[in-house]
């Protein structure tokens, strides 16, 4: 790493706090605006909870009293947020359970698929992103910008499903294959997920090697007598790093949506799955409590990102 | 190198002799696939349906129901009374059960478990309206328990036979409450409840001690060692999990794929027929032209329902021709909806001053023949909304379809007013499934009915001491009187597909239809 003339440090800490004070606004409006639209958009909670159609006009009530939710509004969002700073994100309407320990449970398994599918994602994208960059016009530089292509279009749930089917198709005629296709095995629903970002990783560093190929300070690195070979690919791949982490760094916040077909796909739980089936039951202070989650790594990711690029590339010390 | 080789050929041949001396023996796990992660799993508190295909074998109900008829059958209660005023039950129970905790159950429990399911505090969301006009519940003795309403209801018996008033531990419940019960149920059940990892798996183990089996039963005890319960909820994985392996039973497989594994050797079809309404659209008979009663007829001429059911539900599903489904005891057959006659439908719109202009549409003045319909997105709701739009745009109607994702959504659809025909459907065993849609003051009167006879005869089928024959007469009528004002569209009898490979043998349900008796289960021929 070269050092760089004037303190970067403190320039880069004043750039972290800003970005930290943005992040908490953020997150505050995110819980704000998750707060009011479920309520408005997806209406009554106990709409769902009373779905078996067995209780009278009365009787139901009487649930949505026990539960609270005949309070105004605001009075709601008010004690929701109160909560929210203490740590306290409210109870599943449908199992009472804590918001916090729901989600916890959940995390773990999501935790190992996104890292999985992330280092997945980041070998498979770098691969074909440099072969695509540095092939350029030639037969491999084609094809893996072609297989980038196809990676990005093809919609998780089909791929899981394809990934899936070949699997059991292998298991049949191998049956110690079989084993990946059980829900506890984490190579096929990586894959999938990976291969997923992989596509856009490989886009943006290919771009960003083409860039680069093309401008002026390669060209005289190559008057310097820089090769053709290694060396004049480092050249021309470290300025492309930066973007390719912050990329990486929104894919993590994306790679939890993918979580969620990932995990539908492969019978697997999580995080995604409980979004979802929360979102179908209307249990609101669950779904209000994964998009706090999802706002906070979103954020964090960023900061993270802006501080490690910063690192990566001194230009962007000074830019600020 | 060596000598790994030896202790491996050692392995080897113990493994034989062992084997020659065991008898042949089965998988003592299998695992059993659920179609969705339920909500909650607690049978008192919880609505889900799903959470009865394990735990109606974790916990008895005081009742059993004959899979084939309804009838009620005895269980935890050997034999009961009802008071000639149809407000008083007294059970009389059966000695020598015990709780997986070891303690004994006895009148007391039932009493707690009553307790507990209508404690507001516990937002019970199903099984506190099951009981419908509890007053309260008392132990005069340690095998006696007397149930006490405040007006006869004649569908408590088949409420006590479900899972949701299935008796628990009050000595489990009380000491998790609520929240952590869900993870640490107890019951007197063939099967102990061991772990539940949400979106994950649930696990069963066999109760050895268990020597009180329903008469529905053949097992005394169950023979399956293990059961595994995990969640598919991608119907399109449902079949690679049983050809790989991964589930030995799995429920709601799309038709095509069933058709397909019945074809293959090593799996079974058994198509189990669900009680409670078919898959139907209500009319909206406020909202015009469906406040027309002959454009409503006029529109169920208009579809090919067999066709359709065909189409959609495969060979499996009996077309729907009342508002129950026909394997219920209440079924009436003597009032089928009007068959496919497209020509009949076309007649009679003309007779209601619809008729067609150059355009091919449909007007009566300006007005356009315009319908729209509401539809969930489970139950093959919108295929079948698909299928209606191509229908009654043959006869000249404009149509529209909204898709609703979620009971929420559904529901505001509901409020907003603005549909003809919107999809839903209760599943039941008791005939009283009907009153939530169909008397005018309840929740789910989304047909916006409002017919004093049809009031009268729901009412009294479930709110006075009738006898069975009775409320199978007010039934018959008030499915009559539902045909004759067309308020429904009647599709499908709800049937569940499982598929069972050969891994596993003995599976069968409870007349509920979702709810296997995991008890006679047992290693099938094709299990290694």
């Amino acid at each position: 790493m070269v050092s760089s003339p004037d303190r970067p440090s403190s320039r880069l800490r004043i750039v972290v706090a800003r970005r930290v004070v943005l992040g908490a606004l953020t997150l505050w409006a995110a819980v704000t605006i998750a707060f009011f639209a479920l309520r408005l958009t997806a209406g009554d909670p106990t709409a769902s909870l009373l779905s078996q159609g067995l209780a009278t006009a009365q009787q139901a009530e009487a649930l949505r009293r026990a539960l609270g939710l005949d309070r105004p509004l605001v009075a709601q969002y008010v004690a929701y947020v109160a909560g929210a700073v203490r740590g306290d994100l409210g109870r599943s309407l449908y199992t009472q359970r804590p918001v916090t320990t729901v989600i916890a449970e959940q995390s773990g398994s999501t935790l190992r698929l996104a890292t999985a599918g992330l280092v997945t994602a980041a070998v498979f994208g770098t691969m074909l992103g440099v072969l695509a960059g540095w092939g350029g016009t030639s037969l491999l530089g084609r094809a893996a910008g072609a297989l980038a292509g196809i990676a990005t279009a093809v919609p998780v749930a089909v791929t899981g499903v394809v990934i899936l089917w070949v699997a059991t198709w292998a298991g049949g005629l191998s049956p110690p294959l079989l084993v990946l296709t059980r829900g506890s095995n984490l190579t096929l629903p990586a894959l999938t997920l990976g291969l997923a970002s992989s596509g856009a990783l490989a886009r943006v560093i290919q771009s960003g090697l083409e860039d680069n190929l093309r401008s002026t300070y390669l060209l005289a690195a190559r008057a310097r007598g820089v090769g053709h070979g290694l060396r004049l690919m480092w050249h021309a791949f470290r300025p492309a790093l930066p973007s390719a982490i912050s990329f990486l760094a929104l894919e993590t916040a994306l790679l939890l949506s993918g979580t969620v077909v990932t995990e539908t796909v492969f019978a697997r739980p999580g995080l995604g799955r409980l979004l979802v089936s929360s979102i179908l039951a209307g249990d609101f202070p669950v779904v209000q409590g994964l998009v706090l989650l999802a706002a906070t790594i979103y954020t964090s990711t960023h900061i993270l990102a802006d501080a490690v690029s910063a690192f990566a590339d001194p230009r962007l010390r000074a830019a600020g | 190198m060596k000598t790994r080789l030896r202790r491996a050929s050692l392995t080897l041949v113990l493994g034989a002799t062992l084997a020659a001396c065991a008898p042949p023996r089965g998988p003592t796990t299998i695992t059993y696939g659920l179609t969705l992660s339920p909500t909650g799993i607690d049978p008192h508190l919880n609505a889900s349906a799903e959470l009865g295909i394990p735990l109606s074998s974790v916990y008895d109900t005081l009742v059993v129901q004959d899979p084939a008829t309804g009838e009620i059958l005895p269980h935890l209660a050997q034999s009961w009374d009802v008071s000639p005023d149809g407000r008083t039950y007294t059970f009389h129970l059966r000695d020598g059960v015990t709780f997986h905790d070891g303690t004994t159950f006895d009148a007391a429990d039932v009493v707690a478990n009553l307790e507990y399911t209508v404690d507001p505090d516990n937002h019970s969301q199903k099984a506190i309206f099951m009981l419908g006009p509890f007053e309260h519940a008392e132990a005069p003795d340690p095998r006696t328990v007397v149930i006490h309403l405040s007006e006869p209801f004649p569908p408590l018996l088949d409420s006590l036979a479900q899972v949701y008033l299935g008796i628990a531990s009050p000595e489990a419940l009380q000491t998790w409450g609520p929240a952590e019960y869900p993870f640490h149920q107890v019951g007197t059940g063939p099967y102990r409840f061991v772990e539940y990892v949400p979106n994950d798996h649930l696990t069963l183990e066999r109760n050895p001690d268990y020597a009180w089996p329903p008469p529905i039963a053949v097992n005394r005890t169950a023979a399956v060692e293990r059961i595994v319960f995990r969640f598919y909820v991608d119907p399109a994985t449902r079949a690679l999990a049983l050809e790989n392996g991964e589930a030995d039973i799995l429920g709601e497989i799309p038709p095509l794929d069933a058709a397909r594994l019945d074809a293959l050797p090593g799996f079974t079809l058994l198509p189990v027929p669900i009680p409670g309404q078919p898959t139907q659209f209500l009319f909206n008979v406020e909202r015009a032209p469906t406040d027309d009663p002959n454009v409503r007829r006029a529109l169920i001429q208009a579809v090919d329902r067999r066709a359709a059911v065909r189409t959609v539900f495969g060979e499996f599903s009996p077309v729907a021709e009342a508002p129950l489904s026909s394997n219920m005891w209440a079924f009436s057959d003597a009032a089928p909806f009007p068959a496919f006659d497209v020509r009949s439908a076309e007649a009679a719109l003309e007779a209601a001053g619809w008729s067609t202009g150059d355009d091919g549409v449909r007007r009566k003045g300006s007005e356009v023949l315009s319908l729209r319909i509401v539809t969930p997105t489970w139950g093959s709701h919108p295929e079948v909304a698909q299928l209606l739009e191509a229908a009654w745009e043959a006869i000249g109607a404009q149509v529209e379809v909204e898709v609703a994702a979620g009971f929420g959504l559904l529901r505001e659809a509901r409020d907003r007013g603005e549909y003809h025909l919107i999809g839903l459907n209760f599943f039941g065993t008791d005939p009283d499934v009907l009153r939530p849609m169909f008397a005018s003051d309840r929740l789910y009167n989304w047909s916006n009915v409002s017919d004093p006879e049809l009031d009268r005869l729901l009412e009294r089928a479930a709110t006075t001491a009738v006898s069975q024959d009775e409320r199978k007469r007010l039934y018959a009528e008030a499915a009559l009187r539902i045909r004759d004002q067309s308020l429904i569209l009647p599709i499908r009898d709800y049937v569940n597909l499982v598929v069972v490979s050969d891994r596993v043998d003995g599976l069968h349900f409870t007349y509920q239809g979702w709810f296997p008796l995991l008890i006679d289960l047992r290693p099938g021929s094709g299990s290694s």
